[in-house]
Order: C-alpha cells, then structure tokens, then sequence
C-alpha cells in the first residue's frame, strides 16, 4: 500500500491540479502538489530502509494490462535497492523543486498548470523507476518525455521555447527508436518482457545469435547497443546531448528537476537496471565505455566557455551523465548510481541556486553581465559555493567519492576503454574544477558588470526559495560521506542484493580498493589545480582568459560553438527533420512538400488525396457506378478462379 | 405450432413497446414533448443496455431459429444501445437551439435502433433484410431531418438512393443464395455448404458477392463507401454522430456474423474479397482524408478507413479477428462519440462551424476541450499507449497470427499517413494563432459526453483488461465447435 | 412448344435486375425515375424468390416476397417524402443538380 501511494500521490496532485486548477485556485495547488509529493517523500524515506538496508525486495502487481498469446504484460511496481535509492532521489528533489517553485513562479499566470505539470513528471518518474517489466518502463520513459516536453515549452509565448521543446522532441524520437527496438528485440529472444524473467535466462542466452543479412550477430550485444541508443537519446550523451542545453529555455525549476537530478538520470538507471544483459556483452559494455568518457570530456570543455549560466550547468550534467556512464561501461554500477544520486542533490542545488541569482538579477542569464553580487545574496553565494565544491570534487563532500571511485574503477578496468576512460576523465575532472571556479568568480566577485538599475534590485530570495536550497546542500556536503559504504564501500553487496548484476572478474570497485596510491590522489590534485587555474585566471589575471582566447582562436571557437555539433546536425539530420516536424507541427502544409522535396513521399499523398477527391465527384450516378463497378469485378474475380 | 421463446428478444420487445408509448406520448402531449421523449428514450435505451448485458447464458435461438441470441450479439447491442443513447443525449441541445424540436427525432433514432438490434441478432435472411430496412428507413428520414436545408435534404437523397440500390443487391444476392443452396436460414446454409465441401453452385458464390456487396455499403467500405463523405457533411452534425458510431457497429456486427456464421465454410472463397475492401478502405481512408478543410467529412473519411481495419478482423477469419474486431468497435465508439461531442461544441455566435482551421489555438481558449480532442485524435491515429493503439494491436495481431502479413503491414502504413490529419487538428489547436473562441459555455450534457469518452479512453489505455475478457468471450460464441 | 422453367425466369428476373441498375446511373433527369428503377430491382428480386419457391416447393421464397413488398412500399413512401423536400429546398430534382458536396 505504501508503495502505491509513493507512486500516485504525485498523480492525484497532478490531476487535481490539471484539471480542477480553476476551483482550487493558485494557492491551493501548490499547496495540494507539494504536500502530496511530500508525504511521497516521507513515505520513501522508511521504505528505503526497510529494502536497502534491510535486504529484499518487493512485487505489488497492479493489474493485468495487456496479455495476447505469450505476450503478457501487467501493471506492477517492483522496488529493490536501486528502486529504492531512485525513490528518495526523485521523491526528495522533486520535493524540494516544487516548494522552491512556490517562491520561484509566483509572478507566472498559470501557476496551477506548471505545478500539475511537475508532479505529473514526478509520477511518470516514479512509473519509470518502479516498472517491473520492460514494458511499463517504456510507458514511464514516455511519459517523462512528454512532461518535459510540455515543461520545456511552458512558456510558449517564447518562440525559442516552442522550438528547444520541438527539438527535444525530435532528438528523443530517435533514441526511443532505438529504446523500442531493443524492446522488440528483448522480447524476440526471451518471450518475455518481465525483468525477473529476463535475468534469470540470461546467462543461457548468452551466446546465442541472430542472423539477419546472412551474418550471425551476437544477440546480447545487438539488443544492448539498442538500449543503449534509447538511453543516449534520453540522457544526452554524445551525438543526442544536443537538446540538453537548449532544454534550458524551460523555467528553471524544470531545469533543476527533470534536466539534472531525475528524467536525464533515466538512462543511466535503464542501463544499470538492464545490468544482467550488458553484462554479458564486451562489446556494447567497451561502447558505453567510449561513449560516456567522450561525452565527460567533450561536455567538459564547452562547459568552459560558454556565458549562460544555465547552460554552462548544463554541459556540466552532460559531462557528469558521461561519467555515469563509463562507471557502467567498466561494470561498476553502483558507483554509477551513487554518482547518479550525489550528482542529483548538489547539481539540483547549483540549477536552484542559479534561478535564485537570475531571480535576483532581474532575469539576467549572461554571467558577462554579473559580478560582485555575493555581498547581497550572502546564501545564494554559500549555497552555490557548496553545490560547486561538491561538483568539483573536494573532500569531504559528496561528489567527491563518487568522482573518485568512478575514475578508479576505471584505472582498475584496466582494458583499453578503461585507461581511455580514466584520463579523460581525469581531465574533465580538472575543467570540472575549472569552470566551476569561472562560474562563482564571474558570477559573484570582481567589479559588477550589471548595469545600476539591475544592481540595485539585487535582493535575496525568499525563503521558500532558499529553504530547499539548503536541504538540499545538507544532501551536497553528507551524501557522500554517509552512503558511501553501502554504494561502493564495504556494505555494498548486502545493500545492492539482486538488484545489480555483475559478473565474477568484472568487479572493479573491488579492484579499485587495491590501486597504487597515487591514481587516488590524482583526482583530487587536479581539482585542487582546476580551481587554482580558475581563481588565478579569474581573480588574479582577469585579463588572460581574453588573451589566451585569442591566442587560441580556433579552438577557444571550437569549444564555444559545441564543436559545432548543431550545425553538423543542422546540416546533416535537423534541418530536415524539424522542416519535417515543423511542417507536422508549426507551418503545416507547405514545409512538408519542401522539407522532403516535391518527389517526396508526402508531396505523393497529397497527389494521391487530391486524385481521390476528385473521384468524389457527388454525382449520384457516379456513385452508383462505382458500387456496380465493385460488384462487377467481384463477380469476375470469381468466375475467373472458378473456371 | 409452439410458442416462440419469447423471453429471449425481451429486450427488443421492451423496446418496442418503449418506443410506442413514447410514440403516443408525443402524439397526445399538447405541448412540445421532444425533451421529455429524448430523456425517456435514453432511460429507455439504458434499462434495455442493462438488460442485455444482464441476459448471461448460452447461445439461443428462437422464432423459428431467425432470431439469435448469444455473447457476440450481446457485446454488439450494449455498444449500439450506449451509442445511441450517447446521440440523442447529444441531440438535444442542438434541436433546441435551431428549433428543429420534434418528438420524432428521438423516435427515429429509437426505431433504427431496434433494427440494429435485430441486425446483430438475425439469424435468417428475412430477419436480416427487415432489421437492416427498418434501421436504413429511419437513417434516411434522420439524414434529411433538418429538412429546410439544401445539403440536409441533398444527403438524405443520396443516402436514400444509393441505400436502395445497396438493398437491391443484397436481396437479389439473397434471393440466388436461396434459390442454389434452398434455404434462408443462417444454421441451415451453414449445414448445406458444410456438406458440399466448401464448393458450392456458382450461382450460390454471386449470391454471396452480391450480399457482401450490399454489407458493405452499409459499413461504407471501398468501393461501396462514395455516399459516406456527403452523407457525413450534409447531415444534421448530431445525426452525423449517430451515423459514424451505432449503424457503424451494427453493421460491422452483421457482415461478421453473416461471413463468419452460414458463410463460414466458404471463407476460402470470399477471404480475397474481404482483404481486397479492407486494403481499399484503409488506404482511401488514409489519402482522401488528407486535404479535407471540413471536419465532418474527414471524420467521414477516417470511418471508412477505420471500417478498413475491422475488416481485417473479418479476414483473418478467426476468433482472435473477431475478438480483435469488436474491441476495436468498443474504443472507436467512445473516441468518435467524444470528437463529435467537441465538433457539436464548435458554436460561434450560435452557429455551427465545421471548419478544421476554426479549431485554431483552442487549446488557449477552451483548454479542457482541445485536450479532449487531443486525446481522441491520438487515440485515433493509434499512438501508443492510447487506447486506439491497443484497438489497432489486438487487430494487426490477429491478421499477423492469420498468416495476413501484407494486411498487417499496410495497416501500419496506412495508419502512420492517417496520423497526419490526426495531428494536424492537435497541431492546429495548439500552434495555430487563435481566431475568435467558441461560444461558452459548452453546455452541459456535451461537457460531460466528451469528459466522459476522454475518461473512458484513458481509462481503457491503462485497463483494457475486461475489455478484452468481454470481446474473447463474445469472439467465442460466434465459433461454437472451436 | 416452348418450355417455360426455372431458367427463364432466372433470366427474366437478371434482366429486370440489370435495367433497374443501369436506371439509376444512366438516368440523368429526374430523380422519380430511380425510384422506379429502385422497384424494378426489388421486382426482379421478387420473381427471383417466387420462381425458387415455386421450383423448390418450398415456401419461404413466397413469405420473403412479401416481406420484401411491404418494406418496398414503405421505402417508396419515403423515398417519394425526401424527393419532396429536397424539391422544396431547390425547385428541381434533376439527378445532376444532387451535387452540392463533393470532393
């Protein structure tokens, strides 16, 4: 029953919002959304401890939904270690989102619409993590694109919104594809799609092949690498990351939620969850290696450049996403998670924290135009200072363990992907430090670079604002030091239970706890002489980084434009694809004919419908005719295969 | 002779009388009784729904074997009963409002009920042809109800026309099917073909060409279906939606049971036929709908190509197809009851609209509408999970279990070119500028229609469940060996 | 002698059948004519049914045929009141002027 009402709580709220907004008023609907979600997260606090740390897990079927032949599919929650610590992330950051929404969206006009909208994200979330089969999973993942893309496009008077809410349509269309097939293909090579059954039978179809153009094709891995596709897509990875940072255009409490702390998190949960396949494939496991460490680096130094603070945030997730990833790619899932879960509480801080400086500034986004505000907004600055050391990764706070086991367990990986892994991790580590640093300098000290009327509206936010903020730097500072010996420490497998498959010879963090010492202190090093760099560039020498982006102009522009991914994309498959979404969704007609060309197939149907209505002439006789027609050659058709 | 069981068509007898009192009612009332007469025909209409759903059991017959009764004929009549009384529930706003208040109206819509009801249950010829005249007869006065119209009048001339002319090859098929196999009777044919191997007399196959022929019209499939779009557009909007929903379902019922029941044996002869309609009406459904302007006629157009996918429960000839098909009939009903509740709702300074380009930026306007719509139009390009996909699911399983692959595969195709009109309404309601809004307030009964098919489409999407229990059991009383 | 059998009237009747059809689309004038050619199809029909009845000794052919007069009589009836209004609405019944909706 507990379980039940974790997961519909948000729903009720969501529904009582949506729709009876009108009755129950603004007031009303922040206040019935975030005490649901509240006591959603209340309740997850002692399920927590009973599942993970009391061992087990839990099956509460629902009801049958759909069921065909051997394909049988049921609404049911199953909630085991990794469910459990999703339950108090996605639970406790939405909760903290929707009382800072409170303060954050009392000037908007459709309060009640943004609050339905957040716990009905919060409920899809929740569908998500709680699925017990593949299946209902899908419905979750589904439905958390849809709430983003509605949340995304709250403000839809804003052009630039409509479009980031298209474009993230549009990119996730493609990593659903992929998501889709790998469903198909899971369902092709168990009979099943239920999570329990899966598992048990995969180690004996661990080499079993399909064979499609006349070649035999490692089943496991070709079903993996689908997955994986979908999880690209949902979580910005490397060659579907381009929506993430346009996805900012939303409100920022959006941001924090569905763009840092949860939705984005979906994929790295999905993989973990999917464990017990991608166990049994080197290759799709050497690909998520691959991909995720190009993805921490890649992110990392457009994070360096750019001037909107939400964006550089952005990028930011984009590179931790990546770490995520490659801490699976090298079967260290639960450091994964345990990144997934400090990653959520400090980051959601640094989006909170951010929307409470662009609050105060007049909703200035352009760090360029900031500077020498922390005298006024002494929490704020506290707060986000907190958020980026964690970021950064210095002891004692919470990103700090994660970071570091992560990159460990790479080194210990010790393949090819591992080693590729772990220094551009490292790396990423120290531009992490780097532009953490840049954001606080530009942002709060040197000389104001706002204008005066900006400056003087200048104030602190509320306190509804600043009272997440704080719970959720408590989660920044202790996070870490407290969880770490059941994620990754010595508690780890009577925590993690069944829930998290690894094979013998894979268990890097084990290996990671026997490494030479200075791969440990690495990580840390670079932190410390990342944020050295940033302070000595930005404090002290505020004239080199103008410098040095002359001096290396190509790169410094290469970086600034995203390595030109969009326009890569805008060449290659956006254009054509948002002429085709904008023809679906925006300009209707026209775009359609042109974005695919008048030989296209939908200049055809339209060739074809005009062709059609013509027919329809609305003669009676031709009516008639065209009925007798049809007896007509049915009666031929007969005599003919009769005789 | 022995007494008929009469106790079996209770529920057509109920409404039979039903329908006379309230005939008499109307008749005798001195004041206008079309509001009293509308509300007694739903509860009417309701008690009768409750009745045959209470009616368990097994299959029976009764006069003489004409009249059958059993889960597939229960299943069909409670959804043509609940359209029914969804239409005129709707209707009565609308004939207020143009003053068209008549008691007959609801009468008409009673009386081609009951003919439905009949259709679903006929087990004989005659019995067919009187239910499926008494529905068509009342059909054609409905179309031309609002007789003061150019395009009222225009469509129930042709509806009338054309229908006789469908009649016409359906009797005449009758008559050679009577004449080469010697009988009338739906068990007694199955009986003769089932002796003669499946090969029949010749005369026997154009019979059942010229029946098939004649059901078709009455679904409105390809090459059978010219009078659908007119008829949609120029009749009265309420009786537009009785037309896609009740009659829809009956006469699906019928060529079910007609090709499934005494044509069983022959289903290698008439297979072809079924999926050569079915291909034809979901790819016109697809195209023809694309460049329409005027909402009604492209509802028009998605029930022929909405009728092209329950064929293929048809054509796959099996308990699967049918238990497919009629599932398909139960979500299409609510998601075509609620849109036309919406196009009903599309009043401007007290007129009617029809234009798909007046729906732009409702969602700003009557935001609770435009999602209404928005999820019956989703429903009906079959996006997952909405309730219309599991309609298209359980049909394409059935036509890929039949070995009907090419079937199922332009099925897939025909329904992503039809989600382009689909969501080009959702598109023009959410990213159109707004033009002047609708009048308000919707009145209340429309409100609730759409409310509640919105409700029952979700609903359907997270439990079809007893849906699908409720189709299986129906799917198989219509195959009593297998 | 000629032998009238089943045959003939099957032909008789297929013959009513095919100019009842082709009334309805040759016919452009007048809309009264297709409701005469909608009776020559249900006579058609009719003969059919009684010379089976009779050929089969059998004798529900003949119940058919009535029910298929009456309803007959009842279409007409109908048919004749749609005519009506639609000439009120348009001051004609020409086949070709029933061609407001289209497309």
């Amino acid at each position: 029953m507990v379980y039940i009402a974790i997961v519909f709580l948000p729903l009720l709220g969501a529904i009582v919002a949506g729709l009876f907004g009108r009755w129950v008023g603004d007031r009303g609907a922040q206040i019935l959304t975030t005490s649901l979600i509240g006591v959603s997260a209340m309740l997850s606090v002692p399920v927590f401890i009973k599942i993970a740390l009391g061992g087990g897990t839990a099956v509460v079927p629902l009801m049958h939904w759909i069921s065909s032949g051997t394909f049988d599919v049921s609404w049911a929650l199953k909630i085991d270690t990794l469910t459990a610590v999703m339950l108090i992330v996605v639970n406790w950051v939405s909760f903290m989102v929707h009382v800072y929404s409170i303060g954050y969206m009392h000037h908007d006009t459709s309060i009640a619409r943004f609050q339905s909208y957040l716990s009905l994200f919060t409920f899809f979330m929740l569908m998500l993590v709680t699925s017990d089969n593949l299946v209902q999973l899908f419905f979750g993942w589904e439905g958390v694109g849809l709430a983003s893309y509605l949340l995304i496009g709250f403000w839809y008077e804003k052009p630039s919104a409509n479009a980031a809410a298209i474009k993230a349509f549009v990119v996730n269309r493609v990593g659903d594809f992929g998501f889709a097939l790998g469903i198909f293909g899971v369902y092709y090579l168990f009979d099943s799609v239920q999570f329990d059954v899966i598992f048990a039978a995969g180690p004996e179809k661990a080499d079993a092949v399909v064979t499609f153009f006349g070649t035999d094709w490692h089943a496991l891995t070709i079903i993996s690498l689908l997955l994986f596709v979908g999880a690209m897509g949902k979580s910005a990875q490397l060659g579907l990351h381009t929506w993430l940072p346009d996805a900012m255009e939303g409100p920022t409490p959006v941001s924090a939620l569905i763009h840092a702390a949860t939705m984005v998190t979906a994929g790295v949960f999905m993989v973990a969850r999917m464990s017990p396949l991608f166990e049994y494939s080197e290759t799709a496991l050497t690909v998520v290696t691959i991909v995720g460490a190009s993805t921490a680096i890649f992110a990392a130094t457009v994070g360096c450049v750019q001037n909107d603070i939400k964006r550089i945030i952005a990028y930011s997730t984009c590179s931790q996403l990546g770490y995520m990833f490659f801490a699976i790619g090298v079967s260290a899932y639960e450091a994964a998670i345990f990144h997934l879960m400090t990653h959520a509480f400090f980051k959601a801080l640094l989006f909170l924290g951010a929307g409470s400086v662009i609050h105060a500034m007049s909703d200035e986004q352009d760090i360029r135009r900031m500077g020498g505000i922390w005298r006024h907004i002494k929490w704020t600055y506290a707060l986000m200072l907190v958020g980026s050391v964690a970021l950064a990764g210095i002891p004692p706070f919470a990103g700090f363990y994660s970071k570091h086991m992560i990159l460990e367990a790479a080194y210990a990986s010790q393949g090819a992907a591992g080693t590729y892994a772990f220094w551009m991790g490292t790396l990423a580590a120290f531009l992490t430090a780097f532009y953490s640093t840049r954001l606080l300098v530009l942002t709060f000290h040197g000389k104001p670079r706002a204008n005066e009327h900006v400056m003087a509206h200048v104030h602190e936010s509320p306190m509804v604002m600043i009272g997440p903020l704080v719970v959720l730097a408590v989660g920044a500072v202790l996070a870490g030091l407290v969880a770490k010996g059941w994620f990754i420490g010595d508690f780890r497998e009577a925590f993690w239970g069944d829930a998290i498959v690894v094979l013998a010879g894979h268990d890097t963090i084990e290996a990671a706890h026997h490494l030479p010492g200075w791969v440990g202190m690495l990580g840390t090093t670079v932190a410390v002489a990342g944020i050295g760099t940033g302070v000595l560039l930005y404090v002290f020498a505020p004239g080199v980084p103008g410098l040095l982006a002359s001096l290396f102009g190509p790169i410094y522009r290469f970086f600034l434009n995203k390595w030109y991914f969009d326009e890569l994309y805008g060449m290659l498959f956006v254009k054509p694809a948002f002429a085709l979404g904008r023809g679906l969704w925006k300009s209707g007609d026209g775009a359609v004919i042109d974005g695919i060309g008048p030989d296209g197939v939908a200049s055809a149907s339209r060739d074809i419908a005009r062709r059609l209505g013509r027919m329809q002439t609305g003669y009676l006789y031709h009516y008639a005719f065209a009925m007798l027609i049809g007896v007509a050659s049915f009666v031929t058709w007969f005599i003919i295969r009769m005789g | 002779m022995e007494m008929p069981n009469l106790s079996l068509a209770l529920p057509e007898l109920l409404l039979v009388l039903g329908a006379m009192a309230l005939l008499m009612l109307g008749a005798f009332r001195k004041d206008d009784a079309t509001r009293t007469v509308s509300l007694l025909s739903v509860a009417l209409l309701g008690f009768v729904a409750l009745m045959v759903w209470g009616l368990g059991g097994e299959r029976a017959t009764t006069f003489g074997g004409m009249f059958v009764i059993d889960g597939f004929a229960r299943f069909a009549k409670v959804l043509i009963l609940a359209a029914s009384a969804l239409a005129i529930t709707m209707s009565v706003g609308w004939l207020e409002r143009e003053k068209l208040s008549r008691f007959e109206y609801p009468l008409l819509m009673l009386f081609a009920t009951l003919g439905m009801m009949m259709m679903v249950s006929a087990n004989d010829f005659i019995a067919l042809y009187v239910g499926l005249e008494l529905q068509s007869l009342s059909l054609y006065v409905l179309a031309a109800y609002q007789r003061d119209s150019v395009k009222a009048t225009e469509a129930g001339l042709k509806y009338f026309v054309l229908g006789a002319l469908a009649s016409g090859m359906l009797l005449y098929g009758a008559s050679l099917i009577y004449g080469f196999a010697g009988t009338t009777g739906f068990t007694q044919l199955s009986q003769v073909f089932h002796a003669a191997h499946g090969q029949p007399h010749a005369g026997v196959i154009i019979g059942v060409v010229f029946v098939l022929a004649g059901l078709a019209f009455k679904v409105g499939a390809v090459p059978f279906h010219m009078w659908t779009p007119d008829v949609y557009e120029g009749s009265p909007t309420p009786v537009t939606a009785f037309f896609s929903a009740a009659p829809k379902i009956a006469a699906l019922a019928l060529l079910t049971r007609v090709m499934l029941g005494p044509f069983g044996e022959l289903f290698a002869q008439w297979q072809q036929i079924v999926i050569l309609i079915s291909i034809a009406s979901m790819v016109l459904g697809a195209f023809a709908a694309i460049n329409q302007t005027n909402i009604k006629r492209l509802m028009a157009y998605s029930s022929i190509g909405n009728v092209g996918y329950a064929l293929i429960g048809v054509a796959a000839g099996s308990e699967e197809g049918v238990r497919g098909l009629l599932i398909y009939l139960a979500i299409y009903l609510f998601m075509t009851v609620g849109t036309f509740a919406v196009i009903l709702s599309m009043r401007q300074k007290g007129r009617l609209l029809e234009g798909i380009d007046d729906l732009a930026g409702l969602s700003r306007s009557q935001p609770m509408m435009a999602l209404a719509l928005a999820i019956f139009m989703f429903s009906l390009a079959g996006i997952p999970p909405l309730a219309g996909f599991f309609g298209k699911f359980y049909i394409f399983l059935a036509a890929v279990n039949g070995g009907l692959f090419t079937l199922a595969v332009l099925g897939v195709l025909t329904s992503v070119v039809s989600a382009y009109y689909y969501l080009r309404i959702v598109k023009v309601m959410y990213f159109d500028d707004p033009v002047e809004s609708f009048d308000r307030p919707v009145s209340r009964a429309l409100g609730l229609i759409m409310a509640g098919s919105a409700a029952v489409v979700v609903l359907l999407t997270i439990v079809p469940a007893p849906l699908v229990a409720g189709a299986q059991e129906a799917a198989k009383s219509l195959f009593p060996t297998g | 002698m000629l032998q009238v059998g089943l045959a003939h009237y099957l032909t008789v009747a297929a013959i009513l059948f095919t100019t009842g059809v082709f009334g309805i689309f040759l016919n452009r004038k007048n809309v009264i004519i297709i409701l005469m050619s909608v009776e020559l199809m249900l006579l058609a029909v009719n003969l059919n049914l009684v010379a089976f009845s009779s050929h089969l000794g059998d004798l529900v052919g003949q119940v058919f045929t009535m029910f298929v007069l009456t309803v007959a009589a009842a279409e007409a009836a109908i048919g004749l009141a749609i005519v009506v209004v639609f000439f009120r609405n348009k001051g004609t019944i020409a086949v070709e002027e029933i061609s407001q909706m289209r497309g």
